[in-house]
């Protein structure tokens, strides 16, 4: 790449880790950048750290001093940081720029300017950008225009935030918000303003060089969030006019030249589906997980621009290659991210080793040893991943996998391939977010761009059957059984499991998983399942495991219309269950165990971890009588309290749990021995509780 | 009668196999089944089902026993038939199945037939699956609901040699022998039959139905005066925690046959059978025969006066179609040759004729080739006797049909025999009927077996008869003899008398063949020595 003299980058450091740093690794390779990468204990093996010409071990992604050393003494230009860990930190800005080493982002000034909300606003204001109508705290309530949403200027999380509806409320909201913000944040200075009852995310990205050139790359629209998690993101955004398009573009622009912006930033706005209007929220001043939306629908001068590449020679010291008439959206581009936590039962968060992982065809996607298959959509799917069959999952960091998104001409063919996209992604040994994700892409709620940033806190998208799930399992598994069956009239095993009766009709196969379901085979590949007629399309075997690629052709009265006939899953065999990933949705059905009911289960009054994570309280002893329901204790595990409360009331006979410790799942916590053998004993144990309880936060 | 079996297809007699087989495969009658399954009991062939691997399939044995035995006979008038199903395959349910992952004997009372009491057949039959399983090292699983013996006809139940104390004599041998014997029981296990779970390696017994005792509660009442409850006297409770008769206690059927199969999989490898060392001979890769076996059904006429070539058997059994014949000029009416079976080499004998003494001859020199080459024997029987007359008597054949008779008698390869024709006479010997210890004897349904033709047995029997003087007389002398023959002969009546393992679809001859050679490759197979053949 030509560079200026005066700062020339030869070799990147990444202050980061998983699908990103792998991205980052991406361009950095086509522009023939040398590439350091950083990695901790626990990331030693991680793909990043494999892929990159260095990895420097750190004990923490965030500890500014051990980045700096490790960039200098790896002799780095310039530090890409990614998103997350220090992109958005002042101090490492300032840090770098005291070792003389190049930040891949805006100058420290321009990070501490933009990373208080209510400096950021004020900055917004100057420059003519729209902001949600505000008032003083002092203000007289009265005058208010309710909701209002009362926050701490220096939070984010939803800590130290009330939504108040009426008058009355509010003395009591702003005291409980100033608490939580003193203790949360050391600062207690509060925001009141709009609250927005049904709001779209838009966000701009923007591009500054060192020349004072700054255009924007058009919106994202990133609606389809929970709890302020992004789920789903898209460009252009769908639901907005020309009009507010032009409006939020410009004000964009106008906020980075007000800050004298360099490199990628994105603005973000609420959009009030009542008002028709664009309020700006916040300036991020980092590449966003969801760029690729951007990379895919927009063009740049005919081609598809690479954020990361622009970001590389704005940080060089070069002007931008384009101008704002070179930028057209040209498409439309669906982003969806793949978390590692389970939609269907209160997004707990899991962890484990992925023993199969496929992501779809596509740009950055395919496994090895799958098929590559991808229905003629290849180039219009791309895949951000971190994880490969065989990688480890922990809760130690950021429970993001990856990213599947899809491009079209327009929206709806965009969303069609990358339900086709999710439909392909299977994970198996742990389970995603990947089948919640399909059933949402495939809604009609998302098809007709009606999720709002509040939809997914009180709805969900349908929740997938297991039937056919089932069906993929009992064929595969009765394939298994028959593989020796062979071809032609008997197979090499006279005892191959094709139930064979004396001169009578073969038994059905039994497949021993939940409910017993029977496979009948009335011909090679053909048979049936429950009621569903199969025709077997296609069986591969997935690598030396019991790990099969199962394509059937389903019909019958029990199948619905809307499941279409052709049924795809990754389907792995083991000893006490058989896994099913299918339209993306991972099923575990259990094999019965025999001698299961011998064994003293922990169960009733015993609390176990219900994930991995850390104790974060004890409230009880040894000896004391607790009542049902109580808290016991509370475990955090990412970014979720669970409370351990007690099944039924009892003493407690044992307090395994010590403030501080990090459990396993299914760790011992408590035990609780009942007051009475009552029959609540015979009540499934109670899942802890999700106390997490925030207001609907306007802020990404 | 003759002219009506002529009349019936290969095609047609199998149909009526098939729809005999599934008459049986019900089991006891409507209500008795019913009264079963509203006990919360599984019937004894779902039993079955569940205790193997999944899609297993089930080398059933002699499923038609007792067929036509024990029931009410017909009196000839057109309206009333004999009761040939009263004891649908003598209240057991035996063969050999795949559990996991290794082939097993499955003993299984039918309790919807007369409480599963032991008839003569079956006591028979179950003596069979015992046998069956001691020659090839078989696990014997043994699924119990019986009320033990058949009282009425205790006299042909209890007391010989082959009776019911020989079921537990068998247990403790095959035991010693390392053979395991795995019992549930599942329904009553009363008097003698409380044995079988007791004699057994290993125990389960399901909750609140099986029991096991001695006595009953109406025994122990004449006997002592004692009012007991049958669950407090041997209910599954009891045994499991107080008695130590059983080893498992399970909740229901399913439970039961779930902790049989957790048991089969800690059984160790078969006895006799050393993974390290080389199998007793080489399997080679499966090719199906170029003849599609279900073609059977046209080649083979049924009257078995008809003559036709068996190498059109032979094409639709073996791998390939291809066979290496051995003295293919020589005493042409026996067919010898080597080939594969499923892989599995066998040695093939098949009679293409009547035996003369070259085929008799060729049949011995080929049986020690096989013997000496450790291969497997597949007799094809259809035979009506050695020829007679002068000129072959005089020349010998009694002796060379000796040799061949010493051959088959002291071969010690596995031997099977598939009886796809007329089994007459000395033919029935030198071609291994039931007597030479096949590992398992199959009839077709078109099958014929007495020690001579009806017809030849009324016309010698006239012929020692002073007192026929006209034509009519001997007719009417001969038909009754020729009538006796023609049913005593018949596949049915033979099956039923447990002379053979079963009637078997001709189109599973390759199949049941292939399993019996899987079962038996894994028995060690001692030395060859023969006796003196008469030269």
């Amino acid at each position: 790449m030509a560079v200026p003299e005066s700062r020339p980058i030869q070799t990147v450091l990444i202050a980061n880790r998983g699908e990103i740093a792998r991205r980052i690794i991406r361009t950095c390779r086509r522009l023939g950048l040398r590439v350091v990468a950083l990695h901790t204990d626990t990331d030693r093996a991680a793909l990043h750290a494999r892929e990159a010409d260095v990895a420097v071990a750190v004990g923490s992604y965030l500890d500014i001093d051990e980045v700096v050393a490790a960039a200098v003494a790896a002799g780095a230009d310039a530090v890409h940081p990614g998103y997350g860990f220090l992109s958005e930190r002042a101090e490492f800005a300032a840090a770098l720029d005291a070792a003389g080493i190049t930040l891949v982002g805006p100058s420290a000034a321009v990070m501490e300017q933009m990373g208080r909300k209510d400096r950021a606003r004020a900055i917004a204001v100057a420059a003519g950008v729209p902001v949600v109508p505000s008032y003083e705290v002092a203000d007289d309530p009265a005058s208010f225009a309710y909701p209002v949403l009362v926050k701490a200027a220096a939070g984010g999380g939803g800590k130290g935030m009330r939504v108040v509806r009426t008058q009355a409320e509010y003395a009591d909201a702003v005291a409980a918000a100033r608490r939580e913000a003193a203790a949360a944040f050391g600062d207690d200075t509060l925001l009141v303003e709009k609250y927005v009852e049904s709001g779209r995310h838009i966000e701009v990205q923007v591009l500054g060089d060192t020349h004072g050139t700054v255009v924007h790359l058009f919106e994202r629209d990133c609606s389809t969030q929970r709890r302020h998690q992004k789920v789903l993101e898209e460009a252009p955004a769908p639901t907005i006019s020309e009009q507010v398009r032009e409006s939020v573009t410009a004000a964009a622009v106008a906020l980075a030249r007000e800050v004298g912006y360099t490199g990628a930033g994105t603005v973000e706005f609420l959009f009030d589906n009542a008002s028709d209007q664009a309020y700006f929220l916040e300036m991020n001043t980092r590449l966003q997980v969801e760029h690729p939306v951007t990379e895919l629908a927009v063009s740049v001068a005919g081609r598809s621009p690479d954020l990361v590449e622009l970001q590389l020679r704005v940080a060089a010291g070069e002007p931008l290659p384009f101008t704002q008439a070179d930028v057209a959206i040209t498409g439309h581009a669906i982003e969806a991210r793949v978390y590692a936590e389970d939609p269907w039962a209160g997004f707990l968060p899991q962890a484990g080793t992925a023993s199969y992982v496929r992501w779809p065809a596509g740009e950055g996607g395919g496994s090895a040893g799958g098929p590559a298959d991808d229905g003629g959509a290849a180039g219009s799917v791309r895949v951000d991943h971190a994880l490969v069959s065989g990688s480890v999952v922990s809760t130690s960091y950021d429970p993001m996998l990856g990213k599947v998104i899809a491009a079209g001409a327009d929206r709806e063919q965009a969303r069609r391939r990358l339900v086709a996209a999710l439909d392909e992604t299977a994970v198996l040994g742990l389970t995603t977010n990947a089948g919640f994700l399909r059933a949402l892409v495939a809604s009609p709620e998302f098809r007709d761009a009606a999720i709002d940033t509040a939809w997914l806190d009180h709805s969900e998208p349908a929740r997938p059957d297991q039937a056919i799930p089932l069906v993929l399992a009992a064929w595969a598994e009765a394939a298994h059984h028959t593989r020796d069956a062979g071809a032609g009239p008997v197979g090499a095993d006279p005892f191959a499991a094709d139930g064979w009766r004396l001169a009578g009709d073969p038994a059905p196969i039994r497949v021993e998983l939940e409910g017993d379901p029977l496979v009948r085979l009335t011909g090679p590949g053909v048979g049936e399942v429950h009621g569903f007629g199969v025709r077997e399309v296609e069986r591969s075997r997935l690598g030396p495991g019991e790990t099969w690629h199962l394509q059937l052709e389903l019909s019958g009265p029990e199948l619905k219309p809307e499941d279409g006939t052709r049924h795809s899953a990754y389907v792995s065999s083991a000893r006490h269950q058989v896994e099913v990933a299918h339209r993306g949705q991972r099923w575990v059905f259990e094999r019965p165990d025999v001698f299961g009911d011998h064994v003293a289960a922990a169960g009733d009054g015993t609390l176990v971890a219900p994930m991995p994570g850390t104790v974060r309280e004890v409230r009880v002893a040894v000896g004391q009588q607790v009542s049902e329901g109580e808290v016991l204790g509370i475990m955090e595990a990412m970014k979720m309290e669970l409370a351990l409360r007690a099944h039924f009331d009892g003493q407690v006979s044992e307090v395994a749990a010590v403030v501080g410790a990090q459990v396993a799942l299914g760790a011992i916590l408590f035990q609780v021995d009942p007051a009475r053998p009552a029959p609540e004993l015979a009540a499934p144990p109670a899942p802890a509780d999700v106390i997490t309880e925030e207001p609907h936060d306007q802020r990404s | 009668m003759v002219a009506n079996l002529a009349a019936m297809s290969l095609h047609d007699l199998t149909a009526e196999l098939r729809e005999r087989l599934a008459l049986v495969r019900q089991g006891g009658s409507p209500s008795a089944r019913e009264k079963h399954l509203a006990r919360g009991k599984l019937l004894v062939r779902d039993r079955v089902d569940r205790l193997l691997d999944p899609g297993s399939p089930f080398l059933e044995v002699a499923p038609l026993a007792a067929w036509g035995l024990y029931g009410r006979p017909g009196d000839g008038s057109p309206d009333s038939r004999p009761d040939d199903n009263a004891v649908p395959s003598a209240g057991l349910v035996t063969g050999i199945g795949r559990v996991a992952g290794r082939e097993v004997m499955v003993v299984a009372n039918d309790a919807t037939v007369k409480g599963g009491t032991y008839y003569p057949l079956t006591v028979k039959k179950h003596l069979r699956a015992q046998t069956i399983a001691a020659e090839n090292n078989l696990p014997c699983v043994y699924l119990v609901d019986s009320g033990g013996a058949f009282l009425p006809m205790q006299d042909e139940v209890f007391p010989d040699r082959e009776h019911f104390g020989r079921i537990f004599f068998n247990q403790a041998n095959l035991s010693a022998r390392g053979i395991p014997q795995i019992a549930s029981v599942m329904g009553s296990c009363t008097a003698g039959g409380a044995y079988v779970p007791a004699m057994s390696d290993e125990t389960v017994i399901v909750k609140e139905q099986g029991t096991i005792f001695l006595g009953g509660p109406p025994l122990v009442q004449a006997a002592t005066g004692e009012v007991v409850t049958a669950e407090e006297l041997g209910g599954g409770e009891v045994h499991a925690r107080t008695s130590g008769v059983v080893d498992h206690l399970a909740e229901d059927d399913a439970h039961a046959l779930a902790i049989v199969r957790s048991i089969v999989e800690t059984l160790p490898p078969r006895v006799g059978y050393d993974v390290a060392a080389r199998p007793a001979y080489e399997v080679a890769e499966v090719e199906a025969p170029h003849e599609d076996p279900s073609t059977l059904y046209d080649v083979v006429p049924t009257d078995t006066r008809t003559p036709y070539d068996v190498r059109e058997v032979i094409r639709r059994v073996v791998d390939g179609s291809r066979i290496h014949e051995f003295k293919k000029l020589y005493g042409e009416t026996l067919v010898c040759g080597f080939a594969r079976i499923h892989g599995h080499p066998v040695g093939i004998v098949a009679n293409n004729g009547i035996l003369f003494s070259e085929s008799a001859l060729k049949g011995a020199h080929f049986i020690e080739l096989c013997n000496a080459r450790n291969i497997p024997l597949v007799f094809l029987q259809n035979i009506t006797g050695f020829m007679v007359g002068r000129e072959y008597e005089n020349r010998g054949i009694a002796r060379d049909g000796a040799k061949l008779v010493t051959a088959v008698a002291t071969s010690v390869v596995p031997k099977f025999t598939v009886v796809i024709g007329g089994s007459f006479g000395a033919g029935n010997y030198g071609m291994c009927g039931r007597a030479y210890d096949p590992r398992f004897l199959w009839m077709w349904p078109n099958a014929r077996i007495s020690v001579m033709g009806g017809e030849q047995a009324a016309s010698v029997l006239a012929t020692v008869r002073s007192d026929l003087t006209t034509p009519e007389q001997t007719e009417a002398f001969k038909a009754p003899i020729r009538e006796q023959y023609e049913t005593q002969g018949s596949p049915y009546y033979s099956t039923a008398r447990l002379w053979d393992d079963g009637i078997i679809d001709p189109a599973d001859t390759r199949r049941v063949l292939a399993m019996g050679l899987a079962v038996a490759a894994q028995a060690p197979v001692p030395a060859p020595s023969y006796g003196i053949f008469r030269m």
